[in-house]
């Protein structure tokens, strides 16, 4: 039995189980990764023979990474998956945990979910195409496994990290045909209004700035007001990447263009992985510019669940200064919970650097914010796949509230016509079911609802479940 | 065709296993993901309706690249290092 | 504002849905309220199992108990004829594979325990027979050798959960119904010669009348009751299925077991279905009053001991990637027997809940439409009056 069960080694994760560690409680932490960093600090594996990777523009990245990997009192499990929470007759929690072949429980009297977030999937003509993916994926192959992900990209996005994934992939010597933003770069009054928000995070802009440097100097054409309208390929020709110009409501305006590339790189921002909490009974909040569905939760970030406390993305994507402060919190407060007081100083600073990052955060949500309703309006013709695992098409889906007009909710949508009952448990289509819903009731996307998570969270062999009384 | 490339920095020692019954070399260190796709695999697997699939996400949520290895299935490639010996297969039904 | 019509339904499961199809189908001006979705409770989440023969909890307390749950026998026998022809009468595509159920045995004493239990389910006019290991192993070489006789009905099969209850409520919607999803039913009240429900959101509720009110309500039964003044007691039993990953297919009966808790088949998608019977913990107020409203808990031990007696009469199950573990909540009655007929002391108001309502659902619903026309149903229902439970 350990004092604390803490999911996901990125900076909240780590944050956590270093202030746990320090009040002396017992913490375990579970990551599917083979190291910890977390998505955002992706390393090379141990065997590159390197210690540590880039984690410009998070200063404070490496120095969190040493202390959590060397103190005595955090044990890690990594390439395991947390796959659903369980609770005893007699009122004990505890993870059921997987090595992809066997299961386990590990016991903890608290639980910390720093399970972070994931690429927002946006579902157009020629989105599942070998060859089109995440920005998340080209980066993480980028940083942590060195393998350049094609000769030819398009990056196309709308999140601000776009440019920094570019200059990435540049420097690195590949060749970018094209760079489509969604929205315009920020502009002088935008900037100006962000100012205020900027102390303490002077670096974020910093790495922005340098990254469109770099752009330019490789003469790379930046697209602005453009948005992805479809892929097409031929045999295993080049993906040819249609590009739209749009308008400030991200409505497609004149024509497409073509470009020709091997990998096409998508980032309209971070949807949160809250399978976890749901399964377990925490409640959610609509939060659209905060990422969607985010798990509700106190000041002390403690949710609806007694034992179990949320930091990081999960509760609204702020990126990782956020869910580092989010972190130190959660651990001290769980320390508290656990009758162990923190130390005075460490409050007042992860107090601060909570607030700090709350109106930095606030300010990039806000810039942000993916437009979802043009989002999913990319997947109106009918041939368009929503649900990437079982290839249910927007054709079935719309059939389905059509012959079905009693039919409102995204769980109900589900069990109709099988979208988000494949292996990746719904997380790929869910915010396109909800928004189409939405759009044919002419209601919000909050209304739609999502979709219920069930344990496993992630499939696991059902030899597995043979060993969760053990 | 995608054309994924390793860059050249330092990796680990040779590990060699099998992809559909073809040797595929790679290094200690790398995933299932990183290897197949440096090898120009076109495709992990194929959906019910014949349509192949490369990893989309690379960090274990979207299932695209899972892999049949030493006859278990889904396993994802992403989240798999690679191993001396294993024998890796496409999933007979994604 | 008021409107009147001549059935209010009460719940959008399968027994409500049907029922409204099958009271708009002759005329009525039918108005079905459910307070979630179509088909997202019980109907939506159970297994789809369409069993006749008696199950695994009605033999583990003994032959007495087996013969007064045969009493339900004729519901049996009617609703393994009304699925095979509802995909023709609804014109939907309902899927329904009545392609055989086996129940099997391990031991001599389950053996013995199925032979009996055939014997008493033959009287009442089940077409179930034993078969030895030479006959599993021609009609299911899939089972493990462990399995030694089974009985074999070959009425018993499977229809489609996911599909089947909202099928009929768009059946219901073209025979002229209407359905109000998101609008619970919040108080319900004699008037004059009928009823008068009001339904809806917190902020508007709406006054509506009725000639005859049908709680269709499952777990939510004894509450309907309870604002009826009725007394209609209901057991809720949580339990947990689980869904595999899909697969070539396999298994071409629906599997139950005559010495645990199983139930095995393979829906038409190809996932495997895995359920029989395991608990889940409903959460409970203070008072223990169980809140229907809050998810269930899965329990380690249902999930392990669910898995490992699939897999010991299916070995290969433990490599199959289970997606996906849940929980519906059904109800049952205190002898098992459901519970159908006019709410007691509550004129123009039926009811029909308690045990395998998705098996028996248009059973019940053939009945409570012929209660609700003030015909004589065609099946004795006096075994499940709810009058049995009248107080005083």
């Amino acid at each position: 039995m350990h004092d604390v069960a803490i999911v996901g080694a990125g900076p909240a994760g780590m944050a956590g189980a270093l202030q746990l560690a320090r009040a002396g409680l017992s913490v375990v932490v579970i990551d599917e990764q083979a190291r910890a960093g977390g998505q955002i600090f992706r390393r090379p594996p141990e065997e590159f023979g390197v210690r540590h990777g880039q984690y410009r523009p998070y200063g404070w990245a490496r120095d969190l990474i040493e202390d959590f990997e060397e103190h005595p009192l955090i044990e890690t499990r990594f390439r395991q998956t947390v796959f659903g929470i369980l609770r005893d007759p007699e009122g004990q929690i505890s993870l059921a945990v997987s090595d992809g072949q066997r299961g386990t429980r590990i016991k903890a009297r608290r639980v910390l979910l720093a399970t972070g977030a994931y690429d927002m999937p946006v579902a157009f003509p020629g989105w599942t195409l070998p060859g089109v993916m995440t920005a998340g994926a080209v980066q993480s192959l980028l940083k942590s496994q060195k393998l350049l992900a094609g000769r030819q990209i398009v990056v196309a996005g709308s999140h601000p990290i776009q440019l920094i994934l570019a200059a990435q992939l540049l420097e690195a010597g590949a060749d970018l045909a094209a760079i489509a933003l969604a929205r315009d770069l920020p502009g002088f009054l935008e900037m100006a209004r962000t100012l205020p928000a900027i102390p303490g995070n002077v670096s974020i802009f910093t790495e922005a700035l340098r990254a469109m440097a770099v752009i330019a100097r490789h003469r790379v054409p930046l697209l602005r007001r453009t948005l992805i309208s479809a892929v097409e390929q031929t045999g295993e020709g080049p993906l040819r990447i249609s590009l739209r110009k749009v308008d400030a409501q991200w409505r497609p305006v004149g024509t497409a263009r073509e470009f020709e590339a091997d990998v096409l790189a998508l980032g309209y921002g971070f949807t949160p992985s809250t399978e976890l909490a749901r399964q377990a009974g925490c409640a959610l909040s609509w939060h659209s510019a905060g990422g969607g569905w985010t798990v509700q939760h106190d000041d002390n970030f403690r949710t609806g669940v007694q034992e179990i406390f949320v930091a990081g993305e999960q509760t609204g994507v702020a990126g990782a200064g956020r869910a580092h402060a989010e972190g130190l919190v959660a651990g001290q407060a769980i320390a508290h919970s656990l009758g162990v007081g923190a130390d005075p100083l460490e409050v007042n600073r992860a107090q601060a650097l909570l607030k700090s990052s709350e109106r930095f955060a606030g300010v990039m949500q806000t810039m942000f914010e993916p437009n979802r309703t043009a989002l999913a309006d990319l997947s109106h013709h009918s041939a368009t796949v929503i649900c990437r695992c079982e290839e249910i098409t927007s054709g079935q889906l719309e059939d389905a509230l059509t012959c079905n007009p009693f039919l409102t909710s995204a769980s109900a949508a589900k069990l109709e016509c099988r979208t988000g009952m494949g292996v990746c448990q719904g997380r790929y289509c869910e915010g396109t079911v909800a928004a189409r819903i939405a759009m044919h009731h002419n209601t919000q996307i909050a209304q739609a609802g999502h979709f219920n998570a069930h344990l496993p969270v992630k499939p696991v062999p059902l030899g597995a479940y043979g060993d969760l009384d053990h | 065709m995608a054309n994924f490339h390793r860059l050249p920095v330092a990796r680990g020692r040779p590990v060699r296993f099998t992809f559909e019954g073809a040797p595929v070399d790679s290094f200690a260190g790398e995933t299932l993901a990183t290897a197949l796709l440096a090898a120009q695999v076109g495709a992990f697997g194929h959906t019910r309706e014949g349509n192949p699939r490369l990893p989309f996400c690379n960090m274990g949520t979207c299932f695209d690249c899972a892999v049949q290895v030493d006859g278990r299935g889904l396993v994802r490639a992403c989240l798999t290092d690679v191993v001396e010996g294993m024998v890796v297969n496409m999933q007979e039904i994604k | 504002m008021t409107a009147h019509f001549d059935t209010i339904i009460i719940g959008g499961g399968l027994l409500g849905c049907a029922t409204a199809w099958m009271i708009a189908r002759e005329g009525g001006r039918v108005l079905l309220l459910e307070r979630d979705q179509i088909n997202q409770h019980a109907s939506g989440s159970n297994a789809g199992s369409l069993h006749f023969q008696l199950e695994y909890r009605m033999i583990e307390g003994g032959l007495d108990k087996a013969r007064k749950a045969a009493e339900a026998m004729p519901l049996h026998l009617d609703a393994a004829e009304l699925w095979a022809d509802l995909p023709r009468l609804t014109a939907e595509p309902i899927v329904v594979k009545q392609t055989g159920g086996l129940m099997i045995a391990e031991t001599a004493d389950q053996v013995r325990l199925l032979e009996q239990k055939t014997e008493i389910e033959r009287a009442w006019g089940l077409d179930n027979r034993m078969i030895d290991r030479a006959g599993i192993e021609r009609i299911a070489p899939y089972l493990s050798d462990r399995v030694i006789a089974a009985a074999h009905c070959t009425t018993e099969g499977k229809a489609d959960a996911r599909t089947a209850g909202p099928a009929f409520a768009r059946a219901a919607l073209a025979a002229g119904a209407h359905i109000r999803t998101r609008s619970e039913v919040r108080a319900l009240s004699r008037r004059g010669r009928g009823w008068s429900v009001v339904a809806g959101s917190d902020e508007s509720p709406q006054t509506l009348q009725a000639d005859t009110v049908v709680i269709a309500a499952g777990v939510w039964t004894t509450r309907m009751g309870q604002m009826m003044g009725a007394d209609l007691p209901t057991i809720p039993l949580a339990l947990m299925m689980t869904v595999t990953q899909r697969m070539a297919p396999l298994i071409g009966h629906l599997v139950q077991h005559a010495g645990g808790r199983l139930s095995l088949k393979q829906a038409l998608d190809g996932n495997i279905l895995i359920g029989g019977g395991w608990p889940a913990r409903l959460l409970r107020d203070a008072e223990g009053t169980p809140d229907f409203d809050a998810k269930p808990q899965l329990e380690a031990s249902s999930l392990a001991g669910n898995a490992r007696i699939a897999m010991g009469v299916l070995p290969r199950l433990a490599g199959v990637p289970a997606l996906r573990s849940w929980v519906g909540t059904t109800t049952i009655t205190p002898d098992q027997l459901p519970l159908v007929g006019p709410v007691p002391g509550c004129p123009g108001a039926f009811v029909a809940t308690g045990g395998s309502a998705f098996t028996l659902g248009p059973s019940f619903a053939q009945a409570l439409a012929a209660l609700v026309a003030g015909r004589q149903p065609l099946t004795d229902l006096r075994s499940f009056d709810p009058a049995r439970y009248a107080k005083g």
